[in-house]
């Protein structure tokens, strides 16, 4: 190096003292939660079978038509296996919510009431309705109000999808306090059903507790406060379907699909299974068109994957589920302990053996690719660190005016060293490329990984349901503190 | 990229050259900056002189030195188009003298040309000014006029993103808006943006607000400057009347 310093080799270099140390590393701790140590719970005995959510109850008994009952209120609930119960919120008293299940082209009418000490929203995270039913912060319920959300659910929308609160603000506390629920559309010609294709619902989610087990947050003020706000809260439990490590068990032979939501507010699971590739079938909007064979799969932050799991192991053995490290953070932030594995839930090979191995179909259904032949309208939307476009979110300002019947572009730019996942409300998309390598299939998404310093290009059609909808990062964190867009549509 | 790093004894000295750069700067005279940068650039034809006198700051402020490739290495490749080889890089850190002494922060003097991708591309001139008048990283900070230095208030950020030492912001914030607008119009206006994807700076959570706020070495003073003369100022001595 010639320039500045007589360094010959390597970096410059800025000494500051060495009393940064001890200045910088316990300042750490101040005002933080209490955390409880995670490791010595995944070392607890996972025995628990994975239970899967309840149902609500279809109360109709007109054909086509799910009418469901759901209520958000504070409950008294353990947050942890043999825990005390302290105080959460619930739909319907459960953690997570009852799952809601239906047809292509059913009606779905869903009664709702709010019994929270503050305003919410029920947003259909996916599903593609009218924007009065989005239950997006346009649209707050008060406390003690109720509100019936009405929609049909569209033909070829069969998948998996999920519901959670989305009010002005308090999106990532509504949901860490446990208010997220699992959706299934269900198609009539289910290739995967029609085999008799085991089908499991895996909803991830994450947090962190106070020494009483009650879900903890970090003051604003504090040096955890701007780390959350700035990675988003990441919890040190890993929870499915709110149980820590379950096993689930397999036959010789069996075939599984796993219907894998990712409800954590920033955690981004790099899903593997020990000793087996996944058949990676589905995503947000539902079946690919061929398998897939992965070795892991990527889910951020409200995405959906669908998987198929083999019973190929050695009966009476077991093959973890883990979350392999995966570096979505800026160096400023990132976890001292982001490279560790962390182990989901376990996979018990039972001894018992199956008549008939199903094949898995080599065409799950047809999916189209990007025709991008009507495309007349493209935009750039910029991700920077908590802003679109330079701004934070105005609920009273529309960012993008699109037309209905339109075909679009859209060019998601991340400028910044930390991944955002991108997610477009009322609409399915088709991402066309990432940083110009061509997606190498096409599948239905309504959230897009952006990695840092990265572009994706995303192709929407905004064929129906004029109003206004949302757009913005899914780390709950940045949402609420504004990294959010509106778009009209009309 | 820790390993095979070469850390010699004369860190300190790095740190005191790029000191010295900054202040020398700060306290550059103003008056005829327009002229000199205009004069510097005879055959720039019509460019707008805000963006001329942009130029002028920025050879004359040493940017090239960090940015690339050299001061004043205006016409050869990659200028200030960032770090493009890892001896670019700053260890920030008691691992300057002692290596494996923590913390350790590299960090990386960044692209300034316009490209969308990789530079400043994306950037308003707005946000450039207010990275260099108020050391807020671009990327973080919204797109809009900041009258405070006080946290939360006129619209300067509750958390601040500040940028990394040692760009030595807390000098040149002291340039009047005229200057660092002008610079700006420069970097986003009158270089060609070059695709140059440099590593992200390391740095502590709070993007270095507390020593910012606490550590000698990079403290910052008040700005605007306290009123002159200080404890270390005097009034000019009327100059004595020559002896015959």
């Amino acid at each position: 190096m010639q320039r500045h310093s007589p360094l010959a080799r390597g970096a410059r270099a800025v000494l500051f003292a060495a009393v940064i140390g001890w200045v910088w590393s316990p300042r750490l701790l101040d005002g933080s939660p209490v955390f409880v140590d995670a490791r010595a719970r995944s070392a607890m005995p996972a025995s628990e079978a994975l239970r899967q959510p309840p149902t609500l109850q279809n109360t109709s008994s007109r054909r086509g038509v799910v009418e469901v009952t759901l209520t958000a209120a504070p409950a008294r609930l353990p947050t942890m296996p043999g825990g005390p119960p302290v105080n959460v919120y619930a739909f319907n008293g459960s953690v997570p919510g009852p799952t809601l299940e239906a047809n292509e082209g059913d009606s779905v009418i869903i009664h709702f009431r709010n019994e929270l000490p503050e305003p919410t929203t029920v947003h259909w995270h996916g599903l593609h309705i009218p924007a009065s039913a989005d239950g997006s912060p346009l649209s707050p319920i008060a406390p003690g109000k109720a509100h019936d959300y009405r929609f049909r659910l569209a033909s070829g929308s069969a998948g998996t999808y999920w519901y959670h609160p989305h009010p002005d603000r308090r999106t990532g506390f509504q949901i860490a306090m446990g208010l997220f629920g699992g959706i299934i559309v269900h198609a009539p010609d289910d290739p995967l059903a029609a085999k008799g294709v085991a089908d499991k619902l895996l909803i991830l989610s994450d947090n962190r507790f106070d020494s009483n087990g009650a879900p903890a947050f970090s003051d604003p003020r504090s040096i955890q406060g701007s780390i959350d706000l700035e990675n988003g809260r990441e919890g040190d439990v890993l929870f499915v379907n709110g149980q820590v490590m379950p096993t689930i068990s397999i036959r010789p032979g069996e075939l599984q699909r796993w219907r894998i939501v990712n409800a954590s507010a920033a955690r981004i699971y790099r899903v593997a299974l020990a000793g087996q590739h996944l058949i990676h079938v589905g995503s947000d909007g539902g079946l690919f068109e061929h398998p897939v064979e992965v070795p892991d799969v990527l889910v951020a932050n409200s995405e959906r994957v669908e998987v198929l799991v083999r019973g190929s192991g050695t009966p009476g053995e077991r093959a973890l589920l883990e979350d392999l490290p995966y570096d979505r953070y800026m160096p400023q932030t990132r976890p001292a302990d982001w490279a560790r594995a962390r182990q989901i839930l376990s996979l018990r090979y039972e001894s018992d053996s199956v008549t008939q191995p199903v094949e898995i179909p080599a065409v799950l259904r047809h999916v189209p690719p990007p025709d991008t032949s009507r495309v007349r309208v493209r935009r750039t939307i910029v991700m920077s660190q908590g802003l679109i476009d330079g701004k934070r979110m105005d609920m009273h300002r529309v960012d993008i005016h699109s037309r209905l019947g339109a075909t679009e572009i859209w060019t998601i730019q991340n400028v910044v060293g930390m991944d955002h996942p991108f997610h477009l409300h009322g609409f399915h998309f088709q991402i066309i490329d990432r940083d110009g390598v061509p997606e190498p299939f096409s599948s239905w998404k309504d959230t897009g990984n952006v990695p840092k310093h990265s572009s994706i290009r995303i192709l929407v059609h905004f064929d129906d349901y004029p109003g206004k909808w949302m757009y913005h990062c899914h780390i709950l964190e940045h949402e609420d503190e504004g990294m959010m867009g509106v778009l009209q549509v009309r | 990229m820790l390993s095979g790093i070469r850390i010699s004894g004369y860190a300190a000295v790095s740190a005191a050259v790029i000191g010295a750069t900054a202040l020398s700067a700060a306290h550059y005279v103003r008056g005829a900056a327009s002229e000199a940068g205009a004069a510097e650039s005879p055959a720039s034809g019509a460019a707008d002189p805000v963006v001329l006198h942009g130029r002028f700051l920025v050879i004359s402020h040493g940017c090239g030195g960090c940015h690339g490739p050299t001061e004043d290495g205006v016409s050869e490749p990659g200028w200030l188009a960032g770090e493009r080889s890892p001896d670019q890089q700053f260890l920030i850190g008691p691992c300057a003298i002692t290596p494996g002494a923590m913390p350790c922060f590299h960090t990386h003097p960044r692209n300034l040309t316009p490209d969308d991708e990789t530079g400043l591309g994306r950037f308003t001139e707005r946000q450039i000014f207010n990275a260099l008048r108020y050391g807020v990283r671009p990327e973080d900070t919204p797109d809009v006029k900041i009258t405070s230095t006080i946290p939360g208030q006129g619209n300067f950020p509750l958390h601040p993103h500040y940028l990394a030492p040692p760009m030595p912001w807390a000098a040149w914030r002291h340039m009047p808006d005229a200057d660092l607008q002008a610079i700006a119009a420069y970097l986003k206006r009158g270089l060609k943006p070059v695709h140059n994807k440099v590593p992200e700076s390391e740095g502590p959570p709070d993007f270095w607000a507390d020593e910012y706020k606490n550590m000698p070495q990079i403290k910052l003073g008040s700005y605007p400057a306290p009123p002159f003369p200080t404890v270390n100022e005097r009034e000019p001595v009327a100059k004595a009347p020559a002896r015959h």
